[in-house]
């Protein structure tokens, strides 16, 4: 486990109510370079939730109050994208799979060693670093999607169909060099440095283009 | 008797009597002087009316006198001076003559004493030429000498006529020529000078000097000579006096007839008096005697008033009913009246105020209390609104009545009760009397029997030789003393025993008649015998039956008077006989008995002595010994001892005991098995927190960017949770340690905090509040505390399973822990709960009776059975707040050492 994966901007969130517990999950992850921030309840971390946080929450499956899994389905409501992993207690196991049903990352089960939850931990925060870079690509290729022409969209969507540009000329009606233009064109706007590439980011945003 | 009485109203009576009398005579005299003053005053005024009228008369007369002699003087001048001559002498004198009445004749006397003229014509009293008489001449020779007229004394003239002459003279000049003389009738004068009603009232009589009457103008009535006056006629003179006299008038005439009627009446009065006050005195003393008959009555008498209080009571009301007389009147009768004949005696009172006499019989109430029977004969008089009461004392009518009832129903049902059966024979054998149990008892009537020979039809047809000859022997006279036992039968052919005895039957005059046989049917007695053996039969065998040993011995001696096969089986066949602390083994010790037995009367029983459980020294059973004083047959007092064995019950009572104790450590066990998983989260939790701390330690170690301080405190937590980790751990061994049940002094809060701290887990897992109310200063209880702590545990999981379906803000379950009263503390689990049903609270308490699906239904039972065996009470109760409470009571410390001392 190296430090180097640690990114300033993502924390770990403990909400958990037993004391000794919460304090201890704290400073073992604080050893471990982790930002921690604690909470004794579900209803006192929703108090604080913003979307901005980043990083991943550590959920104590059964507090009095509102439950983890209340939490978990509410943040759900609210569009978290926060990676959670659960602790269960040894007889939660069916609430936690439910949990895992739902989209949590992954529970834990007490007692629980510090590979592992440190494992869990590294894994959930990369998960939450690709799906936000992707979620940024995913945002820049539709935004472009959005400035191109009704033509140039028309020979994006051929392109992706894997036609060649004859065959786009023909079926558009226009002459090949006209296709050359706007084909630069939707390359330029795309920011695709290639073929796959631009197929790649549009097929990310619209599965469905590929079908088309 | 009221004689002084009689004397002092006799008194005042003669006080009364004398007034009337007194009154009457003042009353009389007054009357009378009252009537002699009216009647004097009546005459003053008559007397007073008289010599009015009579001046009046006179007057009168006067008046006419003068008229005339102003006639006569006018003649007189006119003579004189000869203007007049005969012919108008007559017309004037004659028409005066006719216009005043009295006047008789005027003449004209010339000087020489001679009638010249004279008037009337026709008069031959006065004739021409006359001379004057010797009466005549003094007033004619008075009226020449005084020249002026003179009147003349009365005298009666030839004819017998009285007059009075008036001689006025005549002058011419000095010269005398005559006299006019004018002739008054003193006759009509009276008449016809004074008026009709004068006349009528009054005789005028004129009278000269002398006193004789001259003329008297009426004598037709009666005079009342009282009533005159005369007054002297002036001017005539002469004595003429003019007396009038009142007549009697009607009114007058019995002047002496108030006075004489006042008299009489008064004389009548005081006869009456007289003849009233003789008749009241006989009247008093009829009173007398009436009152000596009201007085001396044996019987009550009373006179009521319609509202019903007494007005007046005889002295027999103190002697039979001891009330006093005098305080009687104003009481209401219905006052005396004894409480249950109220009723009748109002309904014959309401008849009596219908105008009815009436005739009833009733209690009263005596002055001391008691009661007398009365008959009481009212009669109303409606006019003075009274009712006349009189009560005949029946007390004693009364007594005898009931005695002679009681007597004759007492005989009466004694012939009805009595089941001897008689009958008489006479001396041939023919039945004379019987009675009616006897012929109850063959069920034929007395017609029937009486008058009937032998054989008789009570006599059974295969009985009639038997039955013939005891009869011969009766009237033998050799019948035995015991009598015979005959069977006869009943006129619907049942058969019965009867006993007949025999006696000789005497009549006054102490010749034998018959004979008479009581008889007796033995049928019942002989069969109750036979039913009697039969259940002594029975007894014996139940008794010898029965696996306990029975024996009954005299109290005083010890000696077995009745034994048991049982207890023979035990003690020997020939037990009986022999003292039961000879023979019997094991029997309580003397000191042991409640009481005495050898001191026991029998007034005192039954009574028990000894109930408990003995072992035999030898052969080590048990024994349950129970020993009753009682009265034996023949009314000693006895022990009566049973001994049961009990040895295999003892034995089971054991088994079942330790099972439950194994049952209470293996509910206890199920109860940890129940809370597995939650023990081992708790558990979890202060693990994982080691391992974090550790891990942390670790990698900060390793780092080597580790601050000791930061360590050490990370350590310290470390160490506190693996302290947490080996409390529950310990809390768990000890809760399901298998231990003897051992009771000490413990503080309830310490259970309480133990208890809690399982079900905490589990309260904490289902969002529960658990709030502990313990009150200060709790007397320490005498409890097992692993026991009292499985119970609390037991209740709090199961409010705590009750809840699951509650609102989370209504999450809260209350373990309360109060003292009950000085010797008890009370713990009481309050939940929010779903409640339990009626159903359910029913059947709360059996074994494997349960509402949870993986429950055993043992929890509360073995609670129950815990929290008994520490002398306490569990129970249910519905939360007023929804819910349920379930509440349980422990002895203080102080409490259990009281019990243990008495035990």
């Amino acid at each position: 486990m190296s430090e180097s994966h640690v990114v300033p901007d993502q924390q770990i969130y403990i909400v958990d109510d037993d004391e000794a517990l919460r304090d201890s999950l704290v400073w073992m992850l604080e050893s471990s370079g982790y930002t921690v921030s604690a909470f004794d309840s579900a209803e006192a971390f929703l108090a604080a939730y913003r979307e901005t946080f980043s990083g991943c929450l550590v959920l104590d499956v059964r507090m009095p109050g509102m439950s983890g899994l209340e939490l978990f389905e509410e943040l759900g409501r609210r569009r978290c994208t926060l990676p959670v992993i659960f602790i269960t207690g040894h007889g939660d196991v069916p609430m936690a799979v439910s949990a895992l049903k739902k989209g949590a990352v992954d529970f834990i089960e007490k007692p629980f060693g510090d590979q592992e939850m440190l494992r869990l931990i590294a894994q959930c925060l990369e998960q939450e670093r690709a799906s936000r870079s992707k979620r940024k690509l995913e945002a820049d290729t539709a935004r472009r999607l959005e400035h191109l022409t009704q033509r140039e969209r028309e020979v994006l969507d051929l392109i992706i169909a894997g036609k060649l540009n004859k065959q786009i000329a023909d079926v558009l009606g226009i002459s090949i060099k006209t296709v050359e233009v706007h084909r630069a064109r939707v390359m330029e706007k795309m920011g695709a440095h290639s073929l796959a590439e631009l197929v790649q980011h549009v097929v990310t945003v619209e599965p469905a283009a590929l079908g088309r | 008797m009221n004689v002084p009485d009689d004397f002092a109203q006799s008194t005042p009576n003669r006080w009364y009597w004398t007034a009337p009398y007194v009154a009457v005579v003042v009353f009389a005299l007054s009357m009378l002087v009252l009537v002699g003053v009216l009647q004097q005053r009546e005459k003053d005024n008559q007397r007073n009316a008289v010599a009015r009228d009579v001046q009046w008369a006179e007057q009168t007369m006067r008046l006419h006198m003068q008229g005339t002699e102003e006639f006569l003087g006018q003649l007189a001048r006119d003579l004189a001076a000869q203007t007049l001559d005969p012919d108008a002498f007559q017309v004037r004198a004659n028409q005066h003559i006719a216009n005043n009445g009295e006047l008789v004749n005027i003449a004209w006397v010339g000087d020489d004493e001679v009638v010249r003229w004279s008037a009337p014509f026709d008069t031959t009293d006065w004739l021409a030429g006359e001379a004057l008489s010797s009466f005549q001449s003094p007033t004619f020779q008075l009226a020449r000498e005084s020249g002026r007229l003179s009147y003349g004394a009365a005298y009666a003239n030839p004819r017998g006529v009285t007059v009075l002459e008036v001689h006025v003279p005549i002058r011419h000049g000095r010269e005398f020529r005559g006299a006019i003389v004018g002739v008054y009738s003193i006759e009509r004068m009276v008449r016809h000078l004074v008026p009709g009603w004068f006349a009528e009232k009054y005789r005028l009589t004129l009278q000269n000097a002398g006193g004789s009457p001259l003329a008297v103008n009426s004598t037709l009535r009666d005079l009342d000579e009282s009533v005159s006056f005369e007054i002297p006629l002036d001017p005539p003179g002469n004595g003429l006096i003019l007396r009038a006299t009142a007549f009697r008038t009607g009114g007058q005439l019995p002047q002496a007839l108030p006075t004489a009627m006042i008299v009489g009446l008064s004389v009548i009065v005081l006869w009456s008096l007289w003849l009233l006050r003789m008749h009241v005195f006989r009247r008093v003393q009829v009173e007398k005697e009436r009152d000596r008959l009201f007085n001396l009555s044996l019987d009550l008498l009373a006179v009521v008033g319609l509202d019903g209080t007494f007005r007046r009571c005889n002295p027999a009301f103190e002697r039979i009913l001891g009330h006093s007389p005098v305080e009687l009147p104003g009481r209401p009768l219905l006052d005396l009246v004894h409480r249950d004949d109220v009723a009748s005696t109002l309904e014959q009172l309401r008849q009596l105020a219908s105008g009815q006499p009436v005739k009833f019989e009733n209690r009263c109430l005596c002055a001391d209390g008691s009661f007398k029977w009365l008959v009481w004969s009212i009669n109303p008089v409606r006019a003075e609104k009274l009712v006349y009461a009189v009560a005949h004392d029946i007390t004693g009518r009364k007594a005898a009545e009931e005695a002679l009832r009681a007597e004759s129903a007492f005989r009466k049902a004694m012939e009805e009760s009595v089941i001897t059966g008689l009958r008489a024979i006479d001396l041939t054998g023919r039945i004379i009397y019987v009675n009616s149990a006897f012929c109850r008892m063959v069920g034929l009537e007395e017609e029937e029997l009486v008058g009937v020979q032998a054989p008789f039809p009570y006599w059974p047809v295969e009985e009639i030789e038997t039955c013939t000859r005891n009869l011969q022997l009766t009237l033998a006279g050799r019948a035995p003393a015991s009598g015979f036992e005959m069977r006869i039968q009943r006129k619907n052919g049942e058969r019965l025993d009867a006993r007949f005895y025999l006696s000789p039957l005497i009549d006054l005059t102490g010749r034998q008649t018959g004979w008479m046989a009581s008889v007796t049917d033995i049928t019942e007695p002989k069969r109750v015998r036979a039913a009697l053996e039969a259940a002594h039969e029975r007894f014996e065998a139940v008794l010898d039956g029965l696996d306990a040993a029975v024996f009954v011995s005299d109290a005083r001696t010890d000696e077995i008077l009745f034994a048991n096969r049982a207890f023979k089986a035990i003690h020997g066949f020939d037990s009986v006989g022999r003292t039961v602390r000879g023979v019997a083994v094991p029997q309580p010790e003397r000191g042991d008995y409640r009481v005495d037995p050898r001191g026991l009367s029998v007034a005192e029983l039954p009574r028990e002595l000894f109930d408990g459980e003995l072992q035999h020294p030898l052969s080590g059973r048990w024994y349950h010994v129970r020993e009753h004083a009682t009265r034996w047959v023949d009314g000693r007092v006895v022990r009566m001892g049973i001994a049961t064995d009990i040895t295999d019950r003892k034995q089971t009572a054991e088994i079942s005991r330790q099972q439950e104790e194994r049952l209470e450590r293996t509910s206890r066990l199920i109860t940890m098995g129940e809370m597995a998983s939650t023990l081992a989260h708790e558990l979890n939790q202060p693990l994982s927190a080691i391992a974090n701390y550790c891990a942390g330690c670790v990698t900060r170690m390793q780092s080597g960017n580790s601050k000791p301080e930061d360590l050490l405190a990370a350590m310290q937590k470390a160490s506190f949770q693996a302290e947490r980790a080996g409390k529950i751990i310990r809390r768990i061994r000890e809760f399901v340690k298998k231990s003897e049940p051992r009771r000490s002094a413990v503080k309830v809060a310490d259970i309480l905090e133990d208890a809690l701290g399982f079900a905490e887990i589990d309260a904490r897992r289902l969002g529960i509040k658990l709030v502990a109310d313990v009150s200060a200063e709790l007397p320490l209880v005498f409890a097992d505390r692993i026991m009292i702590e499985q119970v609390v545990l037991n209740l709090v999981r199961n409010g705590l399973d009750a809840m699951n379906d509650v609102l989370p803000e209504e999450r809260t379950l209350v373990v309360r822990a109060r003292p009950c009263g000085p010797h008890a503390v009370e713990v009481a689990v309050v939940d929010r709960g779903h409640g339990i049903s009626e159903d359910d609270r029913a059947r709360l308490f059996t074994p494997f009776y349960t509402t949870k699906s993986e429950g055993m239904g043992m929890g509360l039972n073995i609670c129950r059975s815990i929290i008994e065996f520490h002398d306490g009470r569990l129970i249910v109760d519905a939360n007023p707040e929804g819910g349920t409470i379930f509440s349980f009571t422990l002895p203080t410390e102080a409490a259990s050492e009281r019990v243990a001392r008495r035990a």
